[in-house]
């Protein structure tokens, strides 16, 4: 593994010092430095600010020695929705932050910080009824009270009873 | 890197401009696709990866999609950018095609390369680049089962085959085979360039279903069959002009080499996939089309023991189904008439001729052939049981043979008598034992083997009795031969004579020690100093003496004193003196002529009438006949010895020994050696032996059959008539090949004897 680093700029303009094994959990950066080599000249990443990229260096740092995941074993993972300590407490960020590290690991495509932000956001609405789910994530309910009643006869299959 | 080059990322609010993104995305792709030896940076890969993903997750994007959302969840983005660079991908072949029309042969397939290898090269940027659309909206169609969606790497190579390669896959193909056939014809190619194409083919065979895996379809199709073809047509034509001018020996070295090539050529620029149906089109037109003309030759080859040739024949027609059968045919004829020739040549000799030379022109024939069979035929097993049908044919059924089946096992058997008696001329054991094997390798064949195992036991019995075996490791070697190829019983009874020599050595010890305490000096003036050998009735093929004798008294107390030494060990056993296996030492103290007296070696008939001129110096024959009770047919040619000799004279002289003749005891009798042996078998006698064994060999199989009958029987209880007949030959053809009508006979006699009952319906039952 080279030990070498990199340079990332972020959207609003500051260089953050990267180690190559860490950017490398970001498929894009990994899939990049495939095609083009490394060239030296600092890797914009146009769509991730300071805070939030530093956030998800972090948890690349902590995370450099995961095996690199297989499909199979990968689909077993999200289908719980155990979150380990470490990134239990990782998550624990206001929800924009939340929101904007989910959305930089779909950019960056970095599977496993996805499936915890996605697994995070999942057991914030685990056990909740409508109305606290709307109330979690500021919701405005736009359904009259006709097209409620049907989505819920609809539904009533899926219902915790 | 040049600053202008890099576009600018489409500004966030062009992001539902879809024909702002794509302008900015095909001026990357293009530049990737055409110019990627100027390289691309970091700035610019970053931006279009952002174009495609941003486009991919803007909002406004929404209403720009048709309107009909049968999605399940989310709706995803990105169908018009997939649509886009397929179209994009389409513009950029057409022009390849369009480029490529200028080249022919070598000169395409070299363009082919390279812009095959341009194209994947770029394809796999672009599905980098384009990642997030194959993470998202590909996946989501994949997902729903779509067909004709795929990533984007896969999506150029399903537009490298739609747009260009099935507008050129024949042109180029033509331009490989042409290559291909310079190389057959001894020229030099570039092979990479083949190699290359073979790679393109194999990369193209997508599965339909499944676009992570590939399939070999398209290889197949476009590249196998042609080259099959063309392969085919090569060889039928080469083949065809090779063989209408060179021998067949010459052939079959061209046919090998070339199977070999072609194998090569495989593992050198062609898809291991090829192998099988390569190599079986080239054993087709090259082995089977002349497979005729090969099996024609394979009597010459044989003829002229051309074993390299041979050797080549079996390799090539071994690698085409039922190739061979036609020449084990072949050989086994060839095998068989070599050794009824080689038979003949004995048998030309008349009767004269030794057991050795026709053992030897067996083996001669066997060892020929079994190398043959290894060295030319792989020592392949069906070979070596056509070898073993030859020879068991011309083993018992050969010109020798003809008066009866039986002549070879008793060829062998004295052959092996000759080389167990002492004085046989191999020396060393090592030699011994190596002549022993070879005797099994004929013994092997030999139908009836219980033939051989009489002959062998009456001349084991010889030697033992008259001492006369080479070395008992020698005996014992051969009998543990015929143990292990025929079981216990068949050796039963030689390893009882065997263990009665043993005993019998024992037994003559203890008889001196009991001779020291008994004997007072009146009798041991007279002792005779004797051997005795004890044999049991049931072991040994012995018959007790054909006519009477009055041993002399000289003897017949020696005799009686043995006897009650025995009783005395064993009591209720009774004795038969075997006269005429016995013999003995006699001195001439008669004979003034030498210092040292003369000793005769005799047989105890001989001493018996030798012994009677100790009293008389002429006695007639009516004195000796009388004296010794000898029936004539013994007396004669005994006498008749004792004439040749000149021991005695006869009178009147020149007449044969018979009533009214007399005889003389010889006081001028010489020899040149001290020791004279008189003990010679009568000729008659032999020939009277060897019908005898011919005539207990009928009796024993008769007994062999009634009692493998009554085996069978007794654990049946009740069987068909024919499954008996069946039973009875597997159980006896270890021994011999029995006739039916023997068994039946057989069968008959057992039913006189009330052993078995003929029940209704062809059944036979045990009476117990």
């Amino acid at each position: 593994m080279s030990s070498s680093t990199l340079v990332f700029t972020s959207s609003d303009g500051v260089d953050i010092t990267v180690d190559r094994d860490v950017a490398e959990r970001s498929l894009l950066i990994k899939n990049m430095l495939e095609d083009l080599g490394e060239s030296g000249e600092p890797i914009p990443i146009p769509n991730v600010n300071e805070a939030v990229l530093k956030k998800v260096i972090e948890w690349c740092t902590h995370h450099k020695n995961d095996p690199p995941s297989t499909g199979d074993d990968d689909d077993s993972r999200r289908k719980t929705t155990d979150i380990d300590e470490w990134d239990q407490k990782f998550m624990q960020v206001d929800q924009e932050m939340l929101f904007e590290i989910i959305l930089a690991a779909n950019y960056l495509d970095i599977k496993g910080l996805l499936d915890v932000g996605c697994k995070t956001v999942a057991n914030m609405i685990k056990g909740k009824s409508p109305e606290e789910i709307r109330k979690t994530f500021n919701i405005q309910n736009d359904f009259t009270a006709e097209e409620e009643d049907q989505i819920r006869r609809e539904n009533e299959w899926a219902e915790d009873r | 890197m040049p600053s202008a080059l890099i576009p600018q990322t489409p500004h966030k609010d062009d992001l539902d401009n879809l024909g702002a993104t794509w302008s900015f995305l095909e001026k990357g792709v293009d530049s990737v696709m055409l110019k990627l030896e100027e390289g691309v940076d970091m700035k610019t890969y970053m931006a279009l990866y952002t174009a495609v993903h941003n486009f991919c997750t803007s909002q406004k994007a929404v209403g720009n999609s048709h309107g009909i959302q049968a999605h399940r969840g989310a709706h995803l983005l990105g169908e018009e950018l997939y649509k886009l660079l397929g179209e994009y991908l389409s513009r950029h072949l057409d022009a390849v095609y369009h480029e490529s029309k200028s080249h022919t042969e070598e000169a395409l397939l070299a363009f082919y390369i390279r812009e095959w290898a341009r194209y994947t090269t770029a394809a796999k940027y672009i599905n980098h680049l384009f990642g997030y659309l194959n993470r998202h909206w590909v996946k989501r169609e994949i997902d729903e089962g779509k067909k004709n969606v795929f990533d984007v790497y896969t999506l150029h190579l399903v537009k490298w085959k739609d747009d260009f390669f099935m507008k050129v896959h024949g042109k180029v193909m033509d331009a490989v085979l042409n290559l291909v056939e310079k190389q057959r014809n001894g020229e030099t190619i570039e092979q990479s360039q083949i190699k290359s194409i073979v790679d393109s083919f194999v990369s193209l065979g997508l599965d339909e279903s499944d676009s992570s895996k590939s399939t070999l379809e398209v290889y197949r199709l476009f590249f196998e069959k042609p080259f099959i073809a063309a392969t085919k047509v090569y060889y039928e034509n080469e083949s065809r002009r090779f063989v209408a001018e060179n021998s067949v020996v010459e052939y079959m070295k061209k046919a090998e080499a070339r199977l070999e090539e072609e194998k090569a050529r495989v593992g050198l620029y062609l898809h291991p996939d090829i192998s099988k149906r390569l190599t079986d089109t080239c054993l087709e037109v090259l082995v089977t089309a002349h497979s005729e003309l090969l099996r024609d030759e394979f009597q010459v080859l044989l003829d002229n023991e051309r074993q390299e040739d041979l050797a080549r024949m079996y390799r090539l027609l071994s690698r085409i189904k039922d190739g061979l059968d036609p020449l084990r045919t072949k050989f086994e004829t060839h095998v068989r008439k070599a050794g009824l020739a080689a038979v003949e040549k004995v048998a030309a000799e008349g009767e004269s001729f030794e057991p050795k030379m026709y053992v030897d022109a067996l083996l001669q024939v066997h060892t020929r052939y079994q190398s043959l069979v290894n060295e030319a035929f792989n020592g392949e097993s069906e070979f070596v049981r056509s070898l073993d049908n030859a020879c068991r044919e011309f083993v018992n059924r050969n010109k020798i043979c003809t008066s009866s089946s039986t002549k070879s096992p008793e060829l062998l058997a004295k052959y092996t008598d000759s080389l167990l008696k002492k004085g046989s001329k191999a020396a060393e054991e090592s030699e011994l034992e190596e002549m022993l094997v070879q005797i099994m390798t004929v013994f092997k064949y030999i139908e009836d083997k219980d033939v051989f195992q009489k002959f062998y036991s009456k001349m084991l019995a010889k030697r033992l009795v008259h001492v006369s075996s080479v070395s008992d490791d020698a005996e014992t070697s051969m009998i543990s031969k015929l143990k292990e190829a025929c079981g216990f019983e068949y050796t039963n009874k030689l390893q009882r004579m065997f263990q009665d020599i043993q005993i019998s050595k024992d037994l003559n010890a203890s008889y001196k020690d009991w001779q020291d305490k008994v004997l007072d000096d009146d009798d041991r003036k007279k002792l005779v100093d004797a051997h005795f050998q004890i044999l049991g009735t049931g072991f040994w093929p012995l018959q007790a003496p054909s006519t009477d004798f009055l041993a002399p008294p000289e003897i017949v107390k020696t005799a009686e004193r043995f006897q009650n030494f025995y009783f005395d060990k064993h009591n209720g056993r009774k004795l038969t003196w075997l006269w005429q296996l016995c013999k003995g030492e006699i001195k001439t103290n008669y004979i003034k002529s030498t210092k040292v007296p003369y000793t005769f070696q005799v047989s105890t008939f001989q001493m018996g009438i030798l012994l009677l001129f100790n009293e008389n110096d002429t006695l007639t024959y009516e004195d000796i006949q009388k004296a010794t009770s000898l029936a004539p047919e013994i007396l004669e040619p005994n006498l008749g010895i004792l004439l040749k000799a000149k021991v005695l004279l006869i009178s009147p002289e020149g007449s044969k020994p018979g009533p009214g003749t007399s005889f003389t005891l010889n006081y001028n009798f010489r020899n040149k050696k001290v020791k004279v042996n008189l003990n010679i078998q009568i000729k008659s006698e032999q020939k009277v032996e060897s019908d005898d064994t011919h005539k207990t060999i009928e009796e024993d199989r008769k007994l062999l059959l009634q009692s493998a009958i009554v085996r069978i029987m007794k654990s049946r209880k009740k069987m068909k008539h024919v499954q008996l007949v069946q039973e009875v030959i597997q159980q006896v053809k270890s021994r011999f090949p029995p006739k039916v009508p023997d068994i039946k006979k057989n069968i008959e006699a057992l039913m006189e004897k009330d052993y078995i009952e003929r029940l209704d319906g062809d059944e036979i039952a045990y009476i117990a």
